[in-house]
């Protein structure tokens, strides 16, 4: 960004502590007036290094790791980390594990477009839906903390099958909270599709087109609302996923309103995708028989290799390069974040427009910047 | 299109800068790049091959080998395959033409790369470090001979 600024211009910093930002970073931005005229992203108040610290740990300490490069998506790090050891060694993952991660993975992508809602809902000045948001995503909260024992960094992947399986009553437990879920969710999109004053903020603002997304290179919600069926779930199906009935959610206006449309369809199929496979699930073990791996062999060595594995995280496309040289820790790890990209779009997205705006933009992209960071 | 045709059509477009090209399996290929034309590269791969979406962009550190490879790895929104490219870069003085121009969300992964690995992008527009401090620059620090880690980390909590 040119940093002159002419008459009746200034630059306003907001950030890195707003309280309207989704995440620590900086967003410098040049205004004449109310409209915005060129604006920059600064990163860096929260880098790990993780991708350094996963080289000098175990593959399994790497587990612990991997939760901490976003709270929100915790499950899917989890899934294409161990996913990428387990191409690179050659684990097959028994097919109950299979269906306890997928439920996993699918619940942990309720919460997160549960608080991504909420968060941005108070940035538009909607603030008592985020209370909503809020409560009912603790009972979704709740299920993942029977099954794995923690709210937010769970740790419960391992190679080859599962940390645990699922408790006893898990079934009753999850129809009783997605009954209420699915009259909540209804009632989101009815407070959303009758105020009119929220409606005048988000449709026609900050619109992508197809062309436009795909070239900056966004993926997840932000892309499929402008009409792109680009999921890694139906592309490159990982798991179970292609034993799974379910559609890919998109829309076509790609504005604001279109990317939390696409979010309150996406948590509807996530709901359908954990029944059926709690009525599929099969018995047996969760942990290969006779592996050399898994949860009691705390030290393992991964063949030299490079693989690329990626999954769908509720953001979009969350992949792993992992470069193995036949020890106990890899050779060098790359973490392809999918809110990486979503966060470059921004200041192109919000030149134009007004101030008062830039936050709605923002939020409906549902940036992690911890995520970013790592 | 399938993983066969497009390391034909690859090959056969660039028979002097791609080698090394193999298929890992039907949705993965991987292939070596020439430095100095990674850029008409990617401009037909976007363009003919329709490889539209670059997954990420980053380095790797090969000491005993004294190399650097900065490694590309291109997706598509029509057909699975992903492509895995690597570009060798002499580690004394890595030095390679940006693919902003072809790719634009490589602005910042090539800026990451830059900070972290030292790789000198040209024509880049904005080449200058995304998450480390400024004061950082020049040390490189997901080289694997960087000695700062963890105890420069750690020095400076305390």
């Amino acid at each position: 960004m040119d940093e002159t600024v002419g008459p009746s211009e200034m630059i306003v910093h907001l950030g890195p502590q707003h309280p309207m930002m989704p995440g620590p970073f900086r967003l410098n931005a040049k205004l004449r007036g109310e409209t915005v005229v060129d604006s920059e992203v600064e990163m860096g108040w929260i880098h790990k290094g993780i991708e350094k610290i996963l080289e000098s740990k175990t593959y399994l300490q790497g587990i612990t790791i991997v939760d901490r490069i976003c709270y929100l998506a915790a499950m899917t790090n989890e899934e294409a980390y161990v996913g990428s050891v387990e191409k690179l060694a050659g684990i097959e993952v028994p097919e109950r594990a299979q269906y306890i991660r997928v439920i996993m993975e699918e619940l942990s992508r309720l919460q997160s477009h549960l608080l991504g809602m909420g968060e941005y809902a108070s940035f538009v000045g909607f603030v008592s839906m985020f209370m909503y948001t809020i409560r009912d995503r603790e009972d979704v909260m709740s299920l993942i903390d029977s099954v794995t024992g923690a709210r937010v960094t769970h740790s419960f992947l391992r190679y080859g099958g599962v940390k645990d399986d699922l408790p006893d009553g898990f079934k009753d437990d999850v129809e009783y909270v997605f009954g209420n879920l699915k009259k909540a969710i209804d009632n989101y999109e009815e407070l959303y599709s009758t105020d009119q004053i929220y409606k005048a903020r988000t449709k026609g603002i900050g619109v992508l087109t197809a062309d436009v997304a795909k070239d900056l290179g966004v993926s997840g919600p932000p892309l499929r609302a402008t009409g792109v069926a680009f999921d890694i779930r139906k592309d490159e199906p990982y798991l179970v996923y292609k034993d799974l009935d379910f559609k890919v959610c998109t829309q076509t206006d790609g504005d604001v309103y279109a990317r939390i449309q696409v979010r309150l369809d996406e948590m509807r199929e996530s709901m359908y995708i954990i029944e059926q496979c709690l009525d599929q699930i099969p018995s047996g073990p969760i942990f290969p028989e006779d592996t050399p791996y898994g949860k009691r062999s705390p030290v393992m060595r991964v063949p030299a290799g490079e693989v690329f594995h990626r999954v769908e995280d509720p953001r979009g496309e969350m992949g792993f390069y992992m470069v193995s040289d036949g020890s106990d820790k890899p050779y060098r790890v790359k973490i392809r974040g999918p809110v990486y990209p979503t966060l470059q779009t921004l200041p192109p997205l919000i030149k134009g427009v007004t101030v008062a705006d830039i936050v709605a933009i923002a939020g409906s992209m549902d940036t992690c910047t911890s995520e970013v960071d790592r | 299109m399938d993983a066969n045709s497009i390391i034909s059509s690859l090959t056969g477009k660039f028979p002097e800068d791609i080698y090394d090209a193999d298929i890992e399996s039907d949705i993965r290929v991987i292939a070596k790049v020439k430095p100095e034309n990674v850029v008409e590269v990617c401009r037909y791969l976007k363009e003919d091959l329709s490889f539209g979406h670059l997954c990420c962009e980053f380095g790797a550190d090969y000491p005993d080998r004294n190399e650097i490879e900065v490694i590309y790895v291109i997706g598509s929104y029509d057909h699975p395959v992903v492509l895995t490219m690597k570009a060798i870069l002499p580690r004394d003085a890595p030095e390679v033409e940006s693919v902003v121009p072809v790719y634009w969300n490589a602005n910042w992964y090539e800026r990451e790369t830059y900070e972290l690995f030292g790789v000198k992008y040209l024509n880049h527009p904005n080449l200058k470090p995304l998450v480390l401090p400024q004061e950082m620059l020049g040390e490189w620090p997901l080289r694997k001979d960087y000695e700062g880690f963890p105890n420069k980390t750690a020095r400076n909590l305390v």
